[in-house]
């Protein structure tokens, strides 16, 4: 177990950055996500955590002792990757067991630890199999295994769930919290699933184009997302983002002028779609598509705002395609954010009137 | 399934009787039986004109007597055997239980058997293999007496000998340097890699024949002419640039992800390559091995270029000698000399093509 700790560590490739200089702390035996798009910087991150890769500056530290010059082999992380990376021409007893033969531990001792990290993930019983053999969902709980074995002092799991079907998805999700909430290892997420993200990390690390967007809880970042970016990645159907003007108290939406304090210049309205009150008094618009979803539907309105989407429990009564209906906005659901630095402007309130 | 019946009988009424698809299923079984059928014909006679040179090798090699070329075992032994090939063929085809499959495929092998031996039994004999323990063989055959010095044969088994060295240094070397290479090129980026990847892909179109004076006069000025290490370097060298690019390719199918998981558990770089890149690579090993060995023990013009003194020779080189002193006079013993040569390449080849045909790296993804 440790606490780990990034200070200004960038990675660069020639002249391209993958990793612009972070600042990152990670708490003793805490469960963080690193969340965001493909190419955003977030795998090369946990390489440079494994050892794999050496950041080009800045200083990795683990329980404050500088470990940059720390070759993998030595770093004792464990890692599961995407692809599992089991060792397909040894059988599973073997492949959880590979990690011991570099730390001396031999013989009986090696076998006891075998059969229990076995255990702990459920696959104590395929052990004489080989890799493939075995599904998806077995193939991942050897990884895990064999990343466990050697008693990691921080665990990396590098999109785990990506190649598991749905409903194994859902069930890996909870186990893997659990083993960790048990083990109280420091583990490191990394995933470009918010839905994985926010169920199991205790924080998430939103990342985008090689620098930290946010930190903070799912809660943090789905209530006051710091950045255009995050306003639009977290959340599912995204964000309804508007431009706008703002000038001497008013806001200028669409051929609506709204009220608005600590603002100016250039500016996005932000409005979550299940913040939208469908059918209450308020602004008028015209419904001109409807997605139902289950116990939900996306209403897609032209408004005088512009396009919006709005979430609202899917009934046989509700407005259909063409036809006309009003909804209401809650003044203190709406977000606005700088358009040019895409920083959200925390003052910022919105009246949108009665 | 409905369009499909729909396009082929356009009249069909809408409800289909039972008789009306039985004679469809009928028609597939039927099609299909003469689909396989056309199918076994076509590749037995393409494989026919590969096959015979090789069974009449053996053929003369058993049963050839000096002063003549007897041609009638070979076409009494094609007047059984075709029949018999024939009849398993159609056996399979018109039994359908495996078992009966293999009573009628043994009774048939059974009857062949019994043809042969009636037939040409007699006329089978191992005179023809005499070279194996009589370094005179040629000069007996001849009607000469003791042969002298200079045309006295060395035994067979020296060749042999020779060859098996030649071949097996020769195969380690092309696998060890190969294989160190194409790795280093598959994972490593460094300046000039990619006009590396193309000169060795030109050198492995260029003609080797057109070296034979320059690397002829190269080994005179080494010293190492007429020495089984000379040959051995040249031809492990003309045969690295297709090996590397054989094995880089083995190389880049395996994982990265993998070497990454094996360096995190605790291995250096040298024993993940050791221990875990390797192993996915063994079929490949296997598919450079062989093919160099082959290659290593059908080689015939550097041996006969480069080695003069008769204690070097190798198979290629006894064969064509054995030939050359004996040509008119005994197909047989020539024959008899192919067949010993041609052994060695025919086990190896039988034992691999297991493992070369199954070319699986096992499961790395679920």
């Amino acid at each position: 177990m440790a606490r780990i700790e990034l200070d200004r560590v960038a990675k660069r490739w020639g002249d391209v950055t993958a990793v612009e200089p972070t600042d990152l702390a990670i708490a003793d035996g805490e469960f963080v996500a690193v969340l965001g798009p493909s190419g955003c910087g977030k795998s090369t991150t946990l390489f440079m955590l494994a050892g794999i890769y050496a950041p080009s500056e800045g200083s990795i530290r683990f329980d404050a002792a500088v470990v940059n010059d720390v070759e993998a082999r030595h770093r004792n992380v464990g890692i599961v990757f995407q692809s599992y990376a089991l060792y397909p021409h040894m059988t599973v007893a073997k492949n959880i067991r590979f990690p011991l033969r570099f730390r001396g531990v031999q013989g009986a001792d090696a076998e006891r630890r075998v059969r229990e990290a076995a255990a702990l993930v459920r696959v104590d019983d395929l052990l004489e199999r080989m890799p493939g053999q075995l599904s998806g969902g077995q193939q991942q709980r050897v990884a895990l295994a064999r990343a466990l074995v050697k008693e990691p002092q921080l665990l990396l799991l590098d999109e785990p769930l990506s190649n598991l079907d749905a409903t194994l998805r859902l069930a890996m999700r909870s186990e893997i919290k659990t083993l960790q909430r048990k083990l109280g290892v420091t583990t490191v997420l990394v995933t470009h699933d918010q839905i994985e993200a926010t169920t199991m990390a205790d924080r998430i690390i939103c990342m985008a184009k090689g620098t930290i967007q946010q930190i903070g809880t799912a809660d943090d970042l789905y209530r006051r997302p710091a950045s255009l970016f995050v306003a639009g990645f977290i959340g599912s159907p995204p964000m309804n983002l508007v431009g706008g003007e703002a000038a001497g108290g008013r806001l200028r939406v669409g051929d609506r002028d709204l009220e608005v304090s600590a603002a100016s210049g250039p500016v996005v309205l932000g409005i979550r779609p299940e913040h939208l009150t469908l059918g209450a008094p308020g602004m008028p618009g015209e419904v001109v598509d409807v997605e139902p979803m289950g116990r939900e539907a996306l209403y897609v309105v032209d408004t005088p705002l512009g396009r919006i989407r709005a979430l609202a429990p899917a009934q046989a009564t509700g407005p259909r395609i063409g036809e006309g209906t009003t909804f209401r906005v809650d003044d203190t659901d709406a977000l606005l954010f700088d358009a040019a630095s895409e920083a959200l402007l925390p003052d910022a309130r919105i009246g949108f009137g009665p | 399934m409905k369009t499909l019946v729909a396009d082929e009988t356009p009249a069909a009424p809408a409800l289909q009787s039972q008789a009306h698809w039985d004679g469809l299923a009928a028609r597939g079984r039927r099609d299909r039986q003469v689909r396989s059928g056309l199918l076994v014909a076509f590749l037995v006679t393409v494989s026919l004109p590969i096959l015979l040179p090789y069974f009449w090798m053996f053929t003369i090699a058993l049963s050839a007597r000096t002063g003549g070329v007897e041609s009638i075992v070979l076409w009494r032994a094609c007047a059984i055997l075709v029949p018999a090939v024939v009849a398993i063929g159609a056996l399979n085809l018109v039994l359908h239980r495996p078992m009966a499959k293999l009573y009628g495929a043994s009774a048939v092998i059974v009857l062949a058997g019994v043809a042969i031996a009636w037939s040409i039994g007699p006329e089978l004999h191992l005179d023809n293999f005499a070279f194996l323990s009589n370094p005179n063989f040629v000069q007996d055959l001849e009607g000469r007496r003791q042969a002298t010095v200079e045309s006295q044969f060395p035994s067979v088994w020296t060749a042999f000998f020779n060859s098996l060295v030649l071949a097996t240094v020769q195969t380690v070397m092309v696998l060890g340097v190969s294989t160190l290479a194409a790795y280093y090129l598959s994972r490593f980026n460094f300046a000039g890699r990619a006009s590396f990847l193309q000169a060795l892909l030109v050198l492995h179109a260029f003609p080797a024949m057109t070296l034979i004076i320059p690397i002829f006069l190269m080994m005179y000025w080494i010293g190492l002419l007429d020495t089984l290490t000379g040959v051995i370097l040249v031809i492990t060298t003309l045969e690295l640039p297709f090996a590397v690019f054989i094995m880089k390719g083995f190389f880049d199918a395996v994982p990265w992800d993998i070497e990454m998981s094996a360096l995190s558990d605790g291995a250096s770089r040298r024993q993940a390559f050791w221990y875990v890149v390797l192993p996915q690579v063994r079929v490949g090993l296997l598919a450079v091995g062989v093919f160099s060995f082959i290659k290593g023990w059908e080689e015939y013009v550097f041996v006969r270029t480069l080695l003069f003194d008769k204690q070097n020779w190798v198979m290629s080189l006894y064969i064509f000698w054995v030939s050359e002193d004996i040509m008119g006079v005994d197909y047989g013993a020539v024959a008899a000399v192919a067949v010993f040569y041609v052994m060695p390449s025919l086990l190896l080849y039988l034992f691999c093509q297991k493992y070369l045909t199954q070319m699986t790296l096992g499961g790395i993804k679920g």
